[in-house]
């Protein structure tokens, strides 16, 4: 179709003049989708405003980050370290780079789905609303092509049917997507982080199945976030701990949510990686100020060394939350140059 | 396909081929960049989020230009380099086919999923009364068998130029062909004879969902239409069905382009946060009858919350590539089209020289099985040339009509009526195809029948006659309002290429033929 349509509305005048009269600084910063909302929280904004900066974001996968042209901009904030490194050796940024918080990949679930699992072996619940997702058993289920009409009582809920697979994001420009897959690769591998060719090899072919059945993946996590809100999309989501706490702040209880926690996971370190001095002063501040990190607790961020902030700050959110991560492994992450070629033979 | 694409894109970057409705705001539009105005390339089933727009118009300040484009041709375009500069932000129905090209997705900075909606099938009542379907309870493989036994007719969009077309199809071809996970090559050859009994029940295909709706409405006689829920939604009279075995669902996000101003992305930025804030999803979903993306606004009344599967998109450009190619070349009902060119004395020169590549590109575009025939005309019909593409030797019958458009000349008065006339007796009743007639004419009628004789002669046309619709383009001194009662008769659509390219109002034909 080729129509052409009209002006929608007339512009209002005056927008130019946002900045005037207050000596604030105006970084600019390209972040991970899933800080979108942080930043645009009208409280962040005046706590930013009350240390002096204006800050405009624009959200891009982590992976993605690193085709982009950063020229003007003041800081680049994926969502792990790798990719931040990898940007921190582009453009020659001084280490250490600020991390002020961090958060597990989780998965989200309808309950319908989680009940299934679980009568199958494959997730235990805590509760209604959280669980533990066994990653053993669902890399195997994985490796036999496992459908939901093979679980016991998947047939009593219509949408449950096809091949059993967690919906994650484009390992090739997302964080998270990447993140998945060296999580997996960790368990396929026995509890040990690939670090050569051989190990990559090895997992090589289960991990291409994890990507290949989902078929086209979306580039960021706020993407299969909102699908799985809107009610469509795939019964299992991968996401940040962080996506669904600031779900449920902002929506006390969600029904029919259950979060899962897979018993290995990885932490997702926030990372930023200055790009001027601004940009470093304002990774600084996310880390040091009070109200900020009180912010981004509240946003479901964990600060970096300090548990008991986050648990105090989502008491309220416990029914879905494993506010002290029990029962869950870290996974260590590859060296990015490991976790990118997985990726890429992971996508075919 | 490939080659069509290449036309469209450039008949696109000049805004051409816009139909006279929309052509006269494009005259105030020169497509130059205005601060807190985004130009914004957008799938053509986002018109109706005008009241949408207007309202956050007032509220941030932010106009938005849209230019609408088929989901398969914006990708093209963004692809080629040529929305860079032209454009800062794309708002497609899903980005799915876009993820498939590199080239495109690298263009592409962020992406703000706005609203969704599921692929559905819409049916009359009467037809669910007589099938004794239970709404809430049906499943692509009951549809199929429908159609199979005679029972079910429907319409859908040409998967080609829409995206809601093209959801449609996946969405078929992944139920049909029993894949668990996300279509593969094989799965579509497999499903291939099961694929193409189903396209048999197609009586209505279309470039755009208003066009489909209002054929619909025209016939009378088509049982259902497939398309996205928010568009069935829409349509009186019927009852909007999500099949249990799946669907795919269009996500709408609203992406802003690498090569924009940044200040425009900012601008961008805003708009997205604007359209998710409660007070915009609330009005998006009982305005447009999409799903809120928000939890904290709830789907409009009579939007169904029961879930259904999600049928994953093909995860290679191949698979999506090649399913598009058989639906089009195999597994559709195959198009007869008459074109009825003006070849009077006025197309002298350059206008005879621009029909002539017009046409010459367009052969590009015809599809396997596919019957053209050329009828020129000046005082009367000069000629009737039928050409077949045969699968066996495509080449040939696409040569045969080259050479004809060739061998055109310019003489004589314009018999647009008389000519009309002759393509509906060359027509006869369709058969199993899509019948159309293109009316292409610089004038206006000044020998042979008369307007109120051709009106005369098509209400005494057979009803199966009557199906076929006129599609006339406007071009050099055409009377508007003549070719524009052509095609409220014969329930066609009015294209204009008075301004722009005559390729592209001929391109953009092809998804009603």
């Amino acid at each position: 179709m080729l129509l052409i349509g009209g002006v929608v509305a007339a512009v209002v005048a005056g927008r130019q003049g946002e900045d005037k009269g207050t000596a604030t600084k105006t970084v600019q910063g390209v972040i991970g989708s899933e800080k979108a909302e942080f930043f645009a929280d009208p409280d962040v904004v005046k706590a930013l405003a009350a240390k002096g900066f204006t800050v405009k974001t624009e959200s891009s996968g982590s992976w993605a980050m690193e085709g982009l042209d950063l020229k003007g901009y003041d800081f680049a904030f994926p969502s792990s370290q790798a990719p931040a490194g990898q940007l921190a050796a582009k453009y020659d940024v001084r280490q250490p780079l600020p991390r002020p918080f961090y958060s597990p990949l989780v998965v989200v679930a309808h309950r319908s789905a989680a009940e299934v699992l679980a009568a199958n072996g494959l997730a235990t619940l805590a509760g209604r609303s959280r669980g533990t997702l066994k990653m053993a058993a669902y890399l195997d289920a994985a490796r036999h092509d496992r459908t939901w009409q093979q679980l016991e009582g998947a047939d009593r809920h219509g949408e449950l049917t096809g091949t059993l697979y967690i919906a994650s994001t484009d390992p090739e420009s997302s964080n998270s997507g990447a993140l998945y897959l060296a999580a997996a690769s960790y368990v396929a591998g026995g509890g040990k982080v690939a670090a050569s060719t051989a190990d990559i090899d090895r997992t090589a072919p289960l991990l291409r199945k994890l990507v290949s059945v989902q078929g086209a993946q979306q580039s960021s996590s706020d993407g299969p976030f909102r699908d799985f809100i809107s009610g469509a999309g795939n019964p299992l989501v991968l996401v940040y701990e962080s996506q669904v706490a600031t779900l449920l702040g902002e929506q006390q209880s969600v029904d029919d949510l259950v979060v899962l926690y897979p018993d290995t996971t990885v932490n997702s370190d926030h990372t930023v990686v200055p790009l001027t001095d601004e940009g470093r002063a304002l990774g600084d501040l996310l880390s040091t100020d009070p109200t900020l990190r009180k912010l981004a607790v509240e946003h479901g961020f964990r600060p970096q060394g300090d548990t008991a902030e986050f648990i105090a700050a989502t008491a309220g959110r416990a029914a879905y939350l494993n506010q002290t991560l029990t029962g869950v492994r870290q996974a260590p992450v590859p060296t990015s140059k490991v976790l990118h070629e997985m990726a890429r033979r992971a996508r075919g | 396909m490939r080659r069509r694409l290449a036309v469209l894109a450039a008949a696109a970057a000049l805004l051409t081929g816009c139909t006279a409705q929309e052509h006269k705001d494009a005259s105030t539009d020169d497509g130059a960049p205005r601060p807190g105005t985004l130009r914004v390339l957008a799938s053509s089933e986002l018109t109706d989020m005008k009241p949408v727009l207007e309202q956050i118009g007032k509220d941030t300040g932010i106009t938005v230009r849209p230019t609408y484009l088929g989901t398969l041709d914006a990708v093209d375009l963004v692809a080629k380099g040529k929305a860079d500069g032209a454009y800062d932000a794309l708002w497609l129905s899903s980005n799915d086919y876009l993820r498939l090209r590199p080239d495109a997705a690298k263009k592409v900075v962020s992406e703000t999923p706005i609203m969704s909606s599921p692929v559905a099938i819409g049916v009359r009542q009467e037809a669910l009364s007589r099938l004794r379907w239970k709404p809430a309870d049906v499943t692509w493989a009951q549809i199929e068998q429908a159609v199979q036994d005679g029972e079910l007719t429907y319409g859908m969009t040409d998967p080609a130029r829409s995206n809601s077309g093209f959801s449609t199809l996946v969405s078929v071809a992944s139920a049909l062909s029993g894949a668990q996970s996300a279509l593969t090559d094989a799965d579509v050859a497999k499903a291939a004879p099961r694929l193409k009994e189903f396209f048999k029940g197609q009586q209505l295909t279309s470039g755009s969902s208003g066009w489909l709706a209002s054929a619909y409405a025209r016939r009378g006689n088509v049982d259902a239409l497939l398309n996205y829920e928010s568009v069935l939604k829409g349509i009186p009279d019927l009852t909007v069905i999500r099949p249990t075995d799946g669907v795919i669902t269009a996500d709408y996000p609203l992406s802003s382009l690498a090569a924009a101003d940044p200040a425009a992305r900012q601008d961008v930025r805003r708009l997205a946060e604007a359209l998710r804030s409660d007070s915009a999803q609330r009005l998006i979903t009982e305005r447009t009858h999409r799903r809120p993306v928000v939890p904290s606004v709830k789907p409009a009344a009579g939007l169904d919350t029961s879930r259904r599967r999600e049928l994953p998109f093909p995860g290679s450009r191949s698979v999506a590539d090649g399913l598009l190619d058989s639906y089009e070349n195999e597994l559709r009902r195959p198009s007869r089209t008459v074109y009825v060119l003006d070849t009077s004395g006025s197309m002298r020169g350059d206008r005879l020289d621009r029909l002539k590549k017009a046409l010459t590109d367009l052969t590009g575009d015809f599809r396997q099985r596919e019957e053209v025939t050329l009828m020129p005309f000046g005082s009367d019909v000069k000629s009737v040339r039928t050409h077949v593409v045969s699968p066996a030797d495509p080449g040939s019958g696409l040569d045969a009509i080259r050479k004809d458009t060739d061998a055109l000349s310019a003489q004589g008065d314009t018999a647009i009526y008389t000519s009309l006339e002759k393509a509906y007796e060359h027509l006869g009743t369709g058969g199993d195809t899509f019948t159309s007639i293109v009316l292409m004419t610089d004038g206006e009628n000044t020998s042979g029948a008369k307007a109120d004789e051709f009106d005369t002669f098509y209400r005494g046309l057979a009803r199966t006659e009557q199906e076929t619709p006129v599609f006339p383009i406007l071009f050099g001194d055409s009377d508007q309002a003549e070719l524009q009662h052509i095609a409220e008769l014969t329930g066609g659509r009015l294209f204009d290429a008075r301004t722009g390219s005559l390729d592209g109002a001929f391109e953009e034909i092809r998804g009603y033929q």
